[in-house]
């Protein structure tokens, strides 16, 4: 079998494109000295030049590929963050393979302006990524417009609203109350659908009709029905014609605006009439629609912008008691994506992140409440987050059978876990015989905080405390440590003992561990030489010999 | 028997509220709201409770019940914040869509995203750096009448009241 790359025929010259794509696949791909992953996001700044002036200018590009995949996607998309936020922003995120897995379909629907569904449990991310997702665009600390679903969602919530005008608070009240009601709001939409039945009517009538719907409502409630009323628009249309402003701010245009990014979560939890309404987002060709018309305006069309791009996300339909699956008319007009629960690797991977404090800065000082600067030891990071991880994944396949007599559900998520560890820089127990940081009574303190006090069956409460105990201190939660089989408790106690010596103490301990080697070298010369003085004196040892021992 | 329960309370309270106060997530970063759970079977009394606070922190109480909208709740709510404030929200009644949607706001990026408030398109007002909001509800309301699944997951600690 001959070798390709020694045949002359086979060779063949790369072009710089193809160059630089393997130049960036290389750093998409990147790992460190450990095989931790470095890449999937890759910084690069293009000098662009104007067609029309000639004037040269850098461009700022983001790369996102899955770094976990051997021959990656990778989406390249214009940013405005600077090379540090994005490595800034790359820090914050744990590099988990479904954490990229998402990122990798954010991106590529992003850039072909796809709507994008993520149904995944509460632990994997979608929310956080939503976010980084829109920073990596934006620069740091920029967020979505965020709308949350729930089973009492409105559709003027989404998308359009009349509001009366009103000067004094007994007034607000009153028509507060009625537009609340069932009855106003079954009223108010079905003035939209009349005005949109009225086709032969032009805007300026159909606004008309629509005042004087109004008033005809108001009247029929006992409001004043000279109420002036303004037109509210809602998240949807907003986030299609939003600016940014370069403060930071934002203003509204709903013909000229670039449009933002809008995440609608826990989309799952929504009823059918607003399912409805966001079906209006379906445009040409699986892309989001090029503009949307409200006829709760009279049918005004407002226009998506090119920035403009949804993500929904929710949760598996098991963790919304009586919920059924997403809606198939929206699951088929998005690009949707379903992932399963986070892998054990990478849970063990996160808590190591958390434990060992490699997302945010260090505290500079000792905090009030800090007995050991845990954050900078990350070798007892490393054994709580093995203890913490065991514990959050126990709980989670408990919760995942349900809670005995509970409505409610409490999926954990990679926050609980994150909450114990950044709790555990301040918040600490001293053991009150050496005086020194009782790491196990602190970790039990704090997983009751943020784990045990919400659940409301008792019994599994009281299983889930027994287990802590006996992964802590128990003989079936014994590991083996440098050589010896102990329980965990015992490995924070050594660890513990060993981060609390002082320099002034390490310094001791140092000079006495070197006398002890002196001493016991000078004892295995005295061993040594008595041995040879009573081979000396043994008469059947041969002179010669002697003669070589005492030389 | 009672008063030595409300004291052992206490201990677990300040603890609740120092981890309120000190606890940043690394990972947001973002401090937590907190959730006081009463179990069926407490006797503390909520008023108790709002005392013992007010103790420690400026706190201000809201009751979300019938008599209150949404609205009037977030302009509390903003008000408190305004002032540096705490705030003690009491649910009685399910939440409705719009204190939900800014709680959970609140809660991932401790601050408000209203739309078309106070005459702006999109008004943004970070949680101050002194500020925290704690919810109170009893076990049965939660589980029982409050329709959004995921409640609890709104808050960081949580105090069950026995």
């Amino acid at each position: 079998m001959p070798n390709p790359e020694s045949n002359p025929e086979t060779i063949r010259f790369k072009s710089p494109e193809e160059l630089k794509e393997e130049a960036i696949e290389a750093k998409i791909k990147e790992r460190g000295p450990e095989g931790e992953i470095l890449g999937g996001i890759v910084f690069e700044e293009e000098r662009i030049t104007d067609p029309e002036t000639g004037e040269e200018r850098i461009k700022k590009y983001i790369y996102i590929g899955n770094p976990y995949e051997d021959r990656p996607i990778i989406t390249k998309l214009e940013t405005e963050a600077s090379k540090e936020e994005i490595e800034a922003i790359k820090r914050e995120i744990i590099p988990m393979k479904e954490s990229f897995e998402i990122l990798e379909a954010m991106a590529i629907t992003y850039k072909h302006r796809q709507p994008l569904l993520i149904e995944g449990p509460t632990a994997i991310g979608k929310t956080y990524l939503a976010d980084k997702f829109t920073e990596l665009l934006y620069g740091r600390g920029v967020r979505p417009l965020d709308f949350y679903c729930s089973g009492q969602t409105d559709v003027s919530e989404l998308m359009a609203k009349w509001v009366p005008r009103v000067e004094t608070e007994e007034e607000k009240r009153k028509w507060q109350e009625f537009l609340e009601s069932a009855e106003a709001q079954k009223e108010i939409s079905e003035i939209a659908q009349e005005v949109e039945q009225k086709e032969k009517l032009s805007p300026e009538q159909k606004l008309a009709l629509i005042h004087t719907r109004l008033e005809e409502l108001a009247k029929s409630a006992g409001l004043s029905e000279k109420t002036q009323w303004r037109f509210q628009y809602a998240a949807v249309p907003k986030a299609m014609g939003l600016i940014r402003n370069p403060d930071g701010s934002f203003s509204f245009d709903e013909q000229k605006g670039m449009g933002f990014t809008l995440h609608i979560e826990e989309v799952g939890l929504a009823e059918p009439q607003v399912i409805n309404a966001l079906l209006k987002l379906r445009g040409k060709r699986g892309q989001l629609a090029e503009e949307i018309q409200l006829w709760e305006n009279g049918g005004k069309k407002v226009k998506s912008g090119p920035k403009f791009w949804v993500f929904f996300s929710t949760n598996p339909p098991e963790e919304y008691l009586a919920r059924n699956e997403v809606d198939p008319a929206l699951a088929r007009g998005v690009v949707f994506k379903r992932m399963g629960e986070l892998s054990e690797e990478s849970l063990h991977l996160a808590a190591d992140y958390y434990f060992t404090y490699k997302l945010g800065g260090k505290p500079q000082e000792k905090p009030e409440g800090c007995i050991l600067d845990i954050y900078n030891h990350p070798e007892i990071g490393r054994e709580i987050s093995k203890v913490v991880s065991a514990f959050h994944n126990d709980l989670n396949k408990e919760l995942k059978k349900g809670e005995k007599d509970r409505q409610q559900r409490v999926p954990l998520t990679l926050d609980d876990m994150a909450r114990v560890a950044d709790a555990l820089i301040d918040t600490q127990i001293r053991n009150k015989e050496t005086g020194r940081l009782d790491l196990t009574e602190t970790l039990k303190k704090l997983i009751h905080f943020y784990y045990l006090d919400r659940l409301a069956d008792e019994d599994l409460k009281e299983t889930m405390e027994h287990n802590l105990n006996e992964l802590l201190e128990g003989d079936t939660g014994k590991i083996e440590f440098e050589g010896k089989i102990l329980t965990r408790k015992e490995i924070f106690d050594i660890l513990v003992e060993r981060a609390s010596i002082t320099e002034e103490e390490k310094a001791k301990l140092k000079k006495e561990k070197q006398k002890e080697e002196e001493r016991q070298l000078q004892q295995a010369k005295f061993n040594a030489q008595d041995a040879v003085d009573s081979l000396l004196k043994n008469p059947r040892i041969p002179d010669p010999i002697k003669k070589l021992l005492s030389g | 028997m009672i008063k030595l329960k409300i004291f052992m309370d206490k201990k677990e309270l300040n603890t609740f509220i120092r981890l309120l106060q000190k606890v940043f997530t690394q990972k947001q970063p973002a401090f937590d709201l907190g959730l006081i759970v009463k179990e069926p079977k407490s006797r503390i009394e909520v008023k108790e409770v709002f005392e013992e606070i007010k103790k420690i922190v400026d706190i201000k109480g809201i009751v979300y019940d019938e008599k209150i909208f949404d609205e009037d709740v977030i302009d509390k709510i903003v008000d408190a914040f305004q002032k540096n404030k705490w705030v003690f929200l009491e649910i009685k009644k399910d939440i409705h869509s719009p204190l939900l949607n800014q709680l959970k706001h609140l809660a991932n990026y401790n601050s408000f995203q209203l739309i078309d408030y106070q005459g702006q398109d999109i008004f943004e007002m970070k949680m101050p750096e002194n500020s925290r909001v704690i919810v109170y509800a009893e076990r049965d309301f939660i589980e029982n009448r409050i329709s959004y699944p995921h409640f609890y997951r709104l808050f960081g600690p949580t105090l069950s009241l026995k």
